[in-house]
């Protein structure tokens, strides 16, 4: 528990409203237009507290404008918001949590002054700031660099440190703008935690990301957004259901067995070879348990399992539906998959 | 409020416990120590000695004796020309040149026969003599000692002198045939001339200044130095708190710090937080500065010349300058990316900045002229303008005080909410930088 400003409050007691139904962030109708490029276009969003969204689309999709519009950093021109219970985020920003996309630190300031001096921005009045400061540092995997100057640090370590900051003061509700990029693996499922252990903490969480499997990892909600629209707001479990491939996937115990049989199912639409196996589409409505049974009566496998629909594919479909080229989808996918180089959105 | 002062006590802090600030506040003592007991001696007028030949005509034949006596030692005319040359320097008040003037020239005397061929003589002007170098060709006029009959003026003389040559040795040859002029005439007409040096002769006096805490002798030149000290404080903390916003301000926008800050705090919070902290960063530098002043002026017994309340007036004319000209720093630093691009903006700023350089000195000679009026009127230049005239010496009256303090204020309200518009925008704006009809746009939209 952390004193703001002299005053105790519980971590995760919420103060429910008729007007805005217990939502952390809602947006109705928000617009954002820079000149003549619309950023973001009459978009509704409503998060509920408790929440684990993630915020994906590609590079310039309006994920960051969106962002900016919650923390009331930039303003909409259109459209009504709420955050945490209030008309701006001006008035909780000692309970919001922020990670921009673009992190930056005073370089000459040592890392304990930074995250004191950040703390207590938020309305930290912990008198052992100090103490929790150092406990948080070492809980990123980071000892002993509270004297150190900023500069003096990586740039994973800096992004842990800046992910200290963002929750040095338990924040309600807790936006991360693509926080995982510009990380190694270890230093990536090291955060990956740590945004997991807010949430159980109770933190409402909201993180953008370009990289759809992080959000497929993560989320239990997911929101796309594509030049500055929003095209899917969904949990994923509904997500996987709505866009179910209808396909199974197996790979035979013996190298070259005979799957004749198994084109000769009367579940199966077609049969497609794949990398290192096969790809069995189901005819609409085949029930995926009796086909998997019947599957493996007709050919001893080593491994079998339904398709799972992944974001990407999700998300392409979505975008181009099917007007789209095929190099368009590829790089649309290849971007999606995190293999192109991440710019501000 | 507390997140205000937060942001204010860390630019504070980060500014003023650095050793380039450190450094920075010591350069204008140790600048003004330096010029105090150095310049003195690197820019001082070295005892300068007038060297060398004259070539003189003289077809009155007096002249020439005058002068010959005037510059050998030991001789009546010599001690009596000594007299004149330190009484004129002294009525000068003390100027460089004269005062080397004081010093009897080494005037060779070249006679030349009164027929002679001047345009022959001239070229004389041009062989150089490095030992005893030719400095001047004198042609006295025939009437310079006696009017012509029927006249009552008297004539002059002509004087040709080589190029490149040391205005002080001109002078002194100027000074030793006038006096010489003046010599043979009275001689001529009877007169004893060391009586009518006598006569004419008045020394300077020092002057008395009375006030209210008593008299003292008057201090030269303190009525005209006093606004310079008072502008030069003024402008220092004005355009090193100014400067010291824009880069603050450019570089937490370049590092991304700006947003990490914006999460936290409001934009309005954010400069209001820096504002704050670099006008306390300015007031502890200018406090230094003036209690140094004050220190100097109590240790030459000046401190009695000081009013008061011209510290007062300079806090309050510093802070009507320093919102005005600080906010709007802020604004450009918001509005571009790097320094390079403040350049564009910084222009018209540097501009007012340094006016009062150039209204300096027609200000303190006349404080209640119409330019001191309109200066002291118009902001951001009103603050140098009101405060070069307050430390004149006929200083405004207090209605035009007030004017240009609620003016002043006025001012700082209208830069405040064009900066905050342009700082709410501009910080989370990155790429091509705006021109000045964008900022225009971006204060329009906000």
């Amino acid at each position: 528990m952390i004193a703001r400003s002299g005053r105790f409050r519980p971590v995760g007691s919420y103060v429910l409203n008729a007007a805005n139904g217990g939502a952390a962030v809602r947006l109705s109708g928000v617009t954002k237009t820079f000149g003549d490029t619309t950023a973001v276009e009459a978009l509704d969003l409503t998060i509920p507290r408790g929440g684990l969204y993630g915020f994906i689309g590609p590079n310039g999709a309006g994920k960051t404008t969106s962002i900016r519009l919650i923390m009331s950093i930039l303003f909409a021109d259109s459209g009504e918001l709420s955050v945490l219970g209030h008309k701006s985020a001006l008035e909780a920003k000692d309970r919001i949590g922020y990670l921009p996309e673009e992190r930056g630190v005073y370089r000459k300031m040592k890392i304990g002054a930074y995250l004191s001096y950040i703390a207590r921005l938020k309305g930290v009045e912990d008198r052992d700031l100090a103490g929790r400061i150092r406990k948080l540092i070492e809980r990123v995997g980071l000892f002993g660099v509270e004297n150190k100057r900023c500069e003096d640090l990586s740039k994973g370590m800096l992004q842990k440190i800046q992910f200290v900051a963002a929750i040095i003061h338990e924040p309600d509700l807790l936006i991360l703008d693509e926080p995982f990029s510009g990380l190694d693996p270890v230093s990536m499922r090291q955060l990956r935690d740590l945004v997991v252990a807010e949430h159980r903490r109770g933190a409402t969480i909201l993180f953008s990301t370009h990289v759809m499997p992080q959000a497929e990892e993560i989320c239990d909600h997911v929101v796309m957004i594509h030049r500055g629209r929003k095209m899917l707001d969904d949990p994923v479990s509904a997500i996987r259901r709505r866009y179910d491939p209808r396909a199974i996937v197996f790979e035979p115990l013996q190298t070259g067995a005979d799957v004749g049989r198994v084109r000769a199912l009367p579940e199966v639409e077609s049969l497609t070879q794949v990398d290192g196996g096969y790809e069995v589409l189901l005819r609409p409505g085949s029930d995926p348990a009796g086909a998997i049974e019947r599957l493996t009566a007709a050919v001893p496998v080593a491994r079998v399992e339904l398709k799972r629909p992944r974001l990407e594919d999700i998300f392409v479909q979505i975008v181009n539906e099917g007007r789209g080229t095929t190099q368009a989808d590829e790089s649309l996918r290849a971007e999606l998959q995190g293999v192109t180089a991440a710019g501000p959105s | 409020m507390s997140k205000i002062w937060r942001i204010a006590v860390r630019e504070f802090v980060a500014t003023v416990f650095t050793k380039a600030f450190i450094i920075g506040l010591m350069v204008l003592p140790v600048m003004l120590a330096l010029g105090f007991l150095v310049g003195p001696r690197l820019f001082g007028d070295r005892p300068f000695a007038v060297e060398g030949q004259v070539a003189i005509v003289d077809p009155t034949g007096e002249v020439t004796g005058e002068l010959r006596d005037a510059l050998t030692d030991g001789t009546p005319a010599a001690g009596l020309a000594d007299a004149i040359r330190r009484g004129r320097a002294d009525v000068a008040g003390g100027s460089a040149i004269v005062e080397a003037l004081a010093a009897r020239p080494k005037l060779t005397l070249i006679e030349r026969s009164v027929g002679a061929d001047i345009e022959r003589e001239k070229a004389w002007l041009g062989i150089e003599e490095p030992d005893s170098p030719h400095l001047a060709l004198a042609v006295i006029h025939a009437n310079a000692v006696e009017p012509r009959p029927g006249e009552t003026t008297f004539g002059s003389y002509d004087l040709y002198v080589p190029p490149n040559q040391d205005t002080r040795a001109e002078i002194a040859v100027h000074q030793s045939l006038r006096e010489a002029i003046v010599s043979a005439r009275a001689r001529t007409q009877g007169f004893d001339r060391a009586r009518l040096n006598d006569l004419m002769t008045v020394p300077r006096v020092q002057s008395v200044t009375v006030s209210g805490d008593g008299e003292r002798n008057t201090v030269g030149g303190f009525n005209f130095i006093l606004p310079f000290a008072f502008m030069l404080l003024l402008f220092m903390s004005v355009m090193g708190s100014g400067q010291g916003l824009l880069t603050s301000t450019i570089e937490e926008k370049a590092s991304r710090v700006a947003e990490v800050l914006l999460s936290a705090v409001s934009p309005l919070q954010l400069m209001a937080g820096k504002l704050l902290g670099h006008m306390g960063i300015s007031l502890l530098a200018m406090s230094l500065y003036i209690g140094l002043g004050l220190l100097a002026l109590t240790s030459f017994s000046l401190f009695g010349l000081l009013e008061p309340m011209l510290i007062f007036y300079l806090f309050v004319f510093f802070l009507l300058a320093f919102f005005t000209i600080g906010t709007l720093m802020m604004a450009i630093g918001a509005a571009v990316n790097e320094m390079r691009e403040a350049q564009a903006f910084m222009t018209p700023m540097m501009l007012i900045i340094m006016s009062p350089w150039i209204f300096w000195t027609p200000i303190s000679r006349d404080p209640n002229s119409t330019l001191a009026l309109v200066v002291s009127f118009l902001p951001p230049l009103s603050s140098f303008g009101m405060m070069l005239r307050l430390a004149s010496s006929d200083p405004p009256p207090p209605w035009q005080i007030a004017l240009s303090i609620a003016i002043g204020i006025a001012a700082v309200v209208g830069a405040l909410w064009v900066a905050a518009k342009v700082f709410r925008i501009g910080l989370l704006m990155f790429g091509k930088p705006p021109n000045f009809a964008t900022l225009l746009r971006w204060i329009r939209a906000a």
